[in-house]
């Protein structure tokens, strides 16, 4: 079981949390391609190494968090709220 | 020495030891293949037989070969036994308890007569993966062959009958947890409980002490000082019987900690408690691993015939339980294990016939079967033979190093030392001390621990500079012998196994280990693995560093699944009207976490009542979320795939919601309440996706909006009060709300009193059709208003009606539901819902896929008719052109009781989706019936004249 | 083989040595050792296709290169051993039962070639078609469980729903007293649905291509992958650098990050799938049972150990380290469906990579850049499909023409925006 160091609650367990996966930005709807759209849509980075990532902080103060994680160690190096980032 | 004796006369039973720990005034009674046994308290049902004479156990897995006892541990693999209805019961570790029934396994008809023996003779034939070359044909015959291979499936038995357990869990948060109770593993505890820290001490035996317990008289002082010392401190928790099993990312710990009663504290729970088991998991600053070191087997001739064991098992059988484990001994010793042995044997008045010294090149090659396959004699390297019925080994150790592995170390084999040692790649937040870290006196291993506990409670780091280091002794290197002989004592795996599988190509120890299944069995390759390297090295020319061992994978103990489940907690939610729903017959209707009624007997009458009179439902289970704020017309605009702006107060609209790939997610209805507030309906199953959604989209893209949401689902009680008289009905009971269709019109929603509860929302909707007003009252009130409805509107007719009844009505309706009438991939175009979607906004969730697929080849929902009216097709009955071309199905389908035939929603292909199209239903019986394409989804009242009266 | 066009004409190999009852008898009375499963190679400077992966689908991609098209200088690298990755550490259920036609028909193709896949290696895969039960514990998810059957039967697929009665004969461990908290309302059964040994599958295919010429490079990592203009060229190893113009992506757990390779963006996400295996006791469960609702699967082995599986970890990861919380869940689960069997002890855990997409279903076929083709995205179904995914990606391959049972498949269809429907079906698991 990791722990994400949530800003607002401090070390939880994850399973506190739900995983919202990589951040992406979303593209203007109104001037994307359908191929920008559906790489937002579907594409994913999926590196082995450091990742940015969503996670929601479900069973706690409900904030969405953008958390900094190994993907091949699962140490989890930041996390920070999302709001306003 | 005979396999069985009857009712137990203790003729092994040696007078009392300096360190036994069986208490000879307290005898108990169990039964060991029907036949009643004694033993005294503290006795493992292994040292109670033992003491009766009884020398075999088991069988092999393949061979059925008789065995005895190896190491008189929790690993032994000869001594997995049946006891009551539990399976695979550690013989040698468990302790008697009174009125056990102790069967043997894996023998048939009996230990004694076993059939399967005749396996023995056809083995050069069964080599490992023998199965892999034969039976490939005929193909229709290796379904018989297969049962056969099926019965030698080895264990113990499950019953259908066994009452579900008592399991248990429970956190802890020590600064120190320390796996291991030996001398190491106590010094590192006081040492950290020294230095201030929480610690928690888990030790697999029911004492703590290690190989101090049957140790000499000097080790049984220092034992004695230990434990006095782990005793009298305050900062120590001690878990016996327990066992840490898996070390898991971030110092999270599992210990499985088993309930005896003999065990001074090792009960849990309230007194008379029958939690069996109990999971901790436990959050460690820092963990230490001393689990000591087990001791390996010696692989030649004849290694698993009864009376061959380890010198652990020997001294651990003279010096706990006082048994005698034979009459004659050869001792083979390559070290002081094997020597302290000897002393012990020549103490109890075994007779050792020849010691046998590594040390000095000597070498046991074969142990000679006598009656039963138990040891008869030994042929040493010279030639000569020995008779004996006692053969014990004192190779040398295997480093259990199955939670450095767990924590990320790669152990590194030590040539000099002839085992694997850590390999230093530990995280900061684990330490290794005791024999798994190295060897030394004892003096020298209690004071390396002591710094290591230390270093543990002040956090220092186990990389830090100057940690404590242990030295390493030269050892010989023993694994195989000049002979083949038993390397997995679980799964039957001789080395000759082992070398055939390599000389095939299965020459990587992972290759190796699925090919043979060699460390796969019960006792996970603690005893096995390292052999198994040894002679996978010698067989490619590699050596043991070259070649490595298999990953050492969770749990290091086995762990039943009953204590891994813990006590069930599966929660279920019900709304405040449940004892009236209960006290009328309410048929039960599992909704998610949501349990609901379904009907109340005859969902059909319930349908006609709300048609001609008025009928109340609980709705509790919609999602409710309170939205407030300036900007929650922007959010809903967003949201919603329709527009929001211009929703006048007391006005209230239905919206969908699409995911950003424009896939149906949610609907249902907003009502605009007051300024800068909003009260949105979900839902049963969305609500919590909702809520996620709007906070993922007010949190992270749109961060500057104001809006504030509360999901307010349980806090209100919600009823549908739906029928012709449903005005009349909450006009009985609400008199500061003016209801009259003008005042209160339809899609509108009003604030105001019911049955005297001040604070309810009133929406007038119309999911049944009918004129209908779905009420949400402050949740403690529910019941009360629920019942008040019922009361207040006797004489017009109102009764409750259930789900069944609803889903009926809306499919009248043609109201969809979003997931049985909508799939992972429907868009809103596919749901027909092209009226409802704004694609000239500017923005909202999924527009661009919207856009994009407009008119395009998706499957329409459409409103069907069987064209045979009596003819209502199950759920899910294909619709299909010419013979087999699947081109829709239907989604929901009822008889409805209002129009006296069978209604449908259905996906059909865009060509086919006109209205007046007819298309062929298939039905699971395979009947084909022809439906025809409605105008409207909805059967009945298409123009929603009764809705709005 | 069936349907196998020039049967054995890409022979170039030694003839392997034949395994029968009266083989084993003949080597156990001399003693003798068997030849080798398959042989070592050198690496040469160059192939005609190189098959990254030797695994299930890997290693079946090469073999039936070499048996239907003949095709020459074949290599299959890995940088393990055969069969080390998911296809030696997947739960071994195979099953047709799927929600989408396409989605039948292919896997159907899949358990027809395993039926007789022992016979056509000759090597023994313990194919046991013991039954399938994917259990209904709610209204909506027997609807689903009807679908299915629905179209299963238009397929000619052995699938129908069957209620607790039928299940309980089935099943007799089972609780389907109804006073649950996920009652057993009913099931979707598949007869022809069973396990497959899959460390035997993995080593016949290999031993079969090995005796076809096809060399098998195990320890063998790939480094890199030169691309000149939008060609494929060749691939650079720990072992040196091999010209090629055809490269295969057939790894499960690193789609992504061998694709990065070319540059080629791949809509997979990599979660960890865990799964466990009890001690062993007697016979006690003849079917394989699926609960999508629990998460949970679970069938018994020959050896009489349970094998368990779950859904994937919940988020993603390229760590095979396990958790608690997975045993945990799982036993929980199992002893809901199985209420009698919490003495039964869990053995061992592991984990396998499943490269998740978005729809549920595999991305096979050829890419923007030429000579490198994909068969991943394998998620939780990959071993189901081994055999049918080598003989249509070899046919790819050798024909340079999409099989018609994998033209759904493609990874052009999510910037087109053409999902699979599996989708529809996404919570009912395996």
């Amino acid at each position: 079981m990791i722990r994400i160091p949530c800003p607002f609650c401090g070390p939880r367990n994850s399973n506190e949390f739900a995983y919202k996966g990589e951040s992406k930005r979303r593209p203007d709807p109104a001037t994307a391609t359908a191929e920008e759209w559906r790489a937002y849509l579907y594409d994913h980075d999926n590196p082995e190494g450091w990742v940015r990532e969503g996670w929601y902080h479900r069973a706690g103060c409900r904030r969405y968090l953008k958390v900094e994680r190994h993907t091949l160690t699962n140490e989890v190096r930041s996390a920070e709220p999302a709001v306003g980032a | 020495m005979t396999a069985t004796m009857k009712s137990g006369v203790a003729t092994r039973r040696l007078p009392p030891q300096e360190g036994e720990v069986i208490d000879r005034g307290a005898a108990l009674t169990f039964s060991w293949a029907g036949h009643s046994h004694r033993a005294y308290r503290g006795d493992t049902i292994v040292s109670a037989l033992l003491a009766a004479g009884v020398t075999v156990f088991s069988r092999g897995f393949k061979y059925h070969r008789p065995r005895g006892v190896l190491s008189a541990s929790s690993l032994d693999p000869g001594c997995l036994l049946q006891v009551g209805d539990e399976p695979n019961v550690r013989g040698a570790h468990r302790r008697v308890e009174p009125g056990m029934e102790v069967h043997p396994q894996n023998v048939w008809p009996s230990l004694r007569y076993d059939v399967k023996s005749a396996n023995q003779l056809v083995g050069r034939f069964l080599g490992a993966g023998f199965y892999y070359k034969t039976f490939m044909k005929p193909e229709r015959l290796w379904p018989a062959y297969e049962q056969v291979l099926k019965r030698f499936a080895t264990g113990g038995r499950v019953s259908a009958h066994s009452p579900h357990g008592y399991y248990d869990k429970r956190y802890a948060h020590p600064d120190v947890l320390v796996a291991g109770g030996g001398p190491a593993g106590m010094a590192a505890a006081v040492a950290a409980a020294d230095a201030g820290a929480g610690v928690l001490l888990v030790e697999e035996e029911y004492e703590l002490g290690g190989h101090l317990r049957w140790g000499d008289a000097t080790e049984r002082v220092a034992l004695a000082e230990l434990r006095a010392a782990v005793g009298a401190h305050p900062g120590i928790e001690v878990l016996t019987n327990s066992v840490v099993t898996g070390r898991y990312d971030d110092n999270w710990v599992a210990v499985l900690q088993r309930r005896h009663p003999d065990v001074t504290g090792g009960g849990f729970g309230p007194a008379g408690s029958r939690v069996q088991e109990r999971l901790v998991k436990a959050r460690a600053g820092a963990l230490v691993v001393a689990p000591g070191l087990v001791e390996r087997p010696y692989v030649f001739d004849g290694n698993d015939r009864p009376g061959v064991m380890l010198s652990t098992a020997a001294r651990r059988l003279v010096n706990l339980w006082a048994v005698k484990p034979g009459d004659r001994a050869v001792v083979f010793t390559a070290n002081a294990a094997g020597d302290a042995a000897v002393t012990d044997l020549q103490r109890v008045g075994v007779d050792v016939a020849r010691v046998v010294d590594a040390r000095r090149g000597g070498d046991v090659v074969s142990a000679i079967g006598g009656r039963n396959g138990a040891v008869a004699a030994v042929e040493l390297a010279d030639g000569t033979k020995v008779d004996c019925d006692l053969l014990v080994t004192a190779v040398g150790w295997t480093a259990p190093t199955s939670l450095l592995n767990m924590s990320g170390d790669k152990p590194l084999y030590e040539p000099r030392a002839a085992r694997f040692l850590p390999g230093g790649r530990l995280p900061d937040t684990v330490y290794v001390t005791g024999g798994i870290a190295g060897d030394g006196s004892l003096d020298e291993l209690v004071a390396h621990a002591r710094a290591i506990g230390a270093a543990a409670a002040a956090g220092e780091g186990s990389r830090a500079a100057g940690a404590p280091t242990l030295g390493v002794d030269a050892h010989p290197a023993l694994f195989k012998g000049r002979t083949h002989g038993m390397v997995d004592f679980s799964e039957d795996i001789s080395s000759k196994d082992l070398v055939a599988a390599a000389k095939e190509g299965y020459d990587s120890i992972e290759l190796m280990k699925r090919y043979t299944t060699v460390t796969m069995g019960p006792s996970q390759g603690k005893l096995e693995t390292v052999n198994a390297v040894a002679v996978l090295s010698e067989a490619t020319g590699r050596t043991i560093g070259e070649t490595g061992t298999t990953v050492w994978r969770p749990p290091y103990t086995p762990i039943s699944l009953g204590a891994h489940g813990g006590r069930i907690l599966e929660p279920v939610r019900y709304s405040p009207m449940q004892p009236w729903h209960e006290a009328h017959g309410a048929r039960p209707l599992i909704a998610g976490q949501w349990i609901r009624p379904d009907h109340y007997g005859n969902p059909e009458a319930e349908v006609r009542n709300v048609r001609h009179a008025v009928g109340i439902i609980d709705v509790t289970p919609l999602g409710k979320l309170d939205l407030r704020g300036p900007d929650v017309p922007k959010l809903l605009n967003l949201l919603y795939v329709n527009k929001w702006s211009k929703l006048a107060i007391g006005g209230v609209r239905y919206g969908v919601m699409c995911a950003e790939d424009g896939v149906v997610m949610d609907d249902g209805v907003t009502g605009h309440l007051d300024e800068d507030h909003y009260f949105m309906s979900t839902t049963t199953s969305g609500a919590a996706t909702v809520w996620e959604w709007m906070e993922n989209w007010l949190q992270t893209e749109r961060p500057d909006w104001q809006v504030h949401v509360t999901p307010v689902s349980t806090a209100f009680a919600s009823v549908n009060i739906a029928g012709p008289r449903s005005r009349e009905l909450l006009g009985r009971l609400c008199t500061d709300v003016e209801l009259g269709g003008e005042d209160f019109p339809y899609m509108n929603v009003r604030k105001g009193t019911i049955a005297g509860v001040p604070g309810c929302y009133m929406w007038r909707i119309g999911f049944t059709g009918e004129l209908s007003y779905e009420i949400h009252v402050p949740a403690s009130y529910g019941l009360h208003v629920w019942e008040s409805l019922l009361r207040a509107g006797e004489d017009l007719g109102v009764d409750a009606f259930g789900v069944e009844a609803q889903r009926v009505m809306r499919l009248e309706k043609g109201h969809f539901i979003v997931s049985q009438d909508t799939d992972g991939l429907t868009k809103a175009s596919g749901a027909g819902l092209d009226w409802l979607v704004k694609l000239d906004k500017d923005d909202f969730a999924g527009k661009p896929e919207l856009v994009w697929q407009q008119g395009e080849r998706y499957q329409r929902l459409v409103g069907l008719q069987p064209v045979d009216p009596s003819v209502v097709p199950p759920e899910s009955s294909l619709i299909v052109r010419g013979e087999s071309d699947i081109v829709g199905r239907i989604t929901s389908s009822r008889r409805s009781p209002t129009l006296g035939r069978a209604i449908c929603l259905g996906f059909v292909a865009p060509e086919l989706a006109s209205a007046g199209t007819t298309v062929t239903v298939l039905l699971p019986d395979k009947r084909r019936i022809p439906a025809r394409v409605m105008e409207h989804h909805a059967h009945f009242d298409p123009e929603g004249v009764r809705l709005r009266g | 083989m069936r349907n196998a066009n020039g049967k054995l004409n890409g022979y170039r190999g030694r003839k392997p040595a034949r395994y029968s009852a009266f083989d084993l008898v003949r080597y156990g009375i001399r003693h003798g050792q068997w030849p080798r499963v398959w042989r070592e190679h050198d690496l040469s400077p160059t192939y005609d296709v190189v098959i990254v992966g030797a695994g299930i689908h890997g290693l079946a991609t090469a073999y039936y290169l070499a048996v239907n098209h003949g095709v020459g200088r074949i290599a299959v690298v890995d940088r393990g051993y055969v069969g080390g990755g998911n296809s030696g550490r997947n739960t071994a259920i195979v099953r047709s039962n799927y929600l989408t036609p396409e989605g039948v028909r292919f896997y159907d193709r899949s358990l027809d070639l395993y039926e007789h896949l022992s016979a056509d290696l000759n090597f023994n895969v313990m194919f046991s078609q013991r039954g399938h039960l994917t259990l209904a514990h709610t209204d909506a998810s027997l609807r689903t469980m009807a679908w299915r059957a629905e179209v299963n039967k238009v397929e000619g697929i052995d699938s129908s729903v069957i209620g607790p009665e039928e299940i309980k004969k089935l099943v007799p461990y089972l609780d389907t007293s109804g006073r649950t908290r996920y009652p057993v309302l009913g099931a979707l059964y598949h007869p022809p649905g069973g396990t497959v040994r899959h460390d035997a599958v993995n080593w016949g295919y290999a031993r079969g291509a090995d005796a076809r010429g096809v060399e098998i490079h195990q320890s063998t990592e790939v480094l890199g992958i030169d691309v000149v203009g939008d060609k494929v060229t060749g691939v650079r190893t720990n072992r040196g650098r091999i010209s090629t113009p055809v490269v295969v992506n057939c790894t499960a757990g690193h789609a992504t990050l061998l694709s990065d390779m070319v540059g080629v963006k791949m809509p997979v996400i990599t979660h960890p799938l865990q799964a466990a295996v009890t001690e062993p006791v007697k016979m006690f469960l003849d079917t394989v049972v699926v609960s999508g609702t629990l998460h949970v699967y679970v069938s018994q082995t020959d050896r009489g150990e349970l094998v368990f599986g779950a859904s994937t970890d919940p988020y993603a990861s390229y760590s095979m380290r396990g958790s608690l919380e997975f045993t945990e869940e799982l036993a929980g689960h199992i002893l809901e469906l199985m209420p009698s069997i919490g003495k039964l002890r869990l053995l061992r855990q592991w984990s396998g990579l499943c490269d998740m997409t978005p729809d549920f279903s595999p991305i096979m076929g050829t890419t923007p850049v030429e000579g490198f083709l994909v068969d991943v995205g394998w998620g939780t179904y990959g071993f189901k499909a081994g055999p049918v995914a080598g003989e249509t990606m070899a046919e790819l391959i050798a024909t340079k023409k999409t099989p018609e049972l994998i033209a759904p498949f493609d990874l052009a269809r999510f910037a087109e925006g053409r999902l699979v429907g599996e989708k529809g079906a996404a919570s009912v698991g395996h």
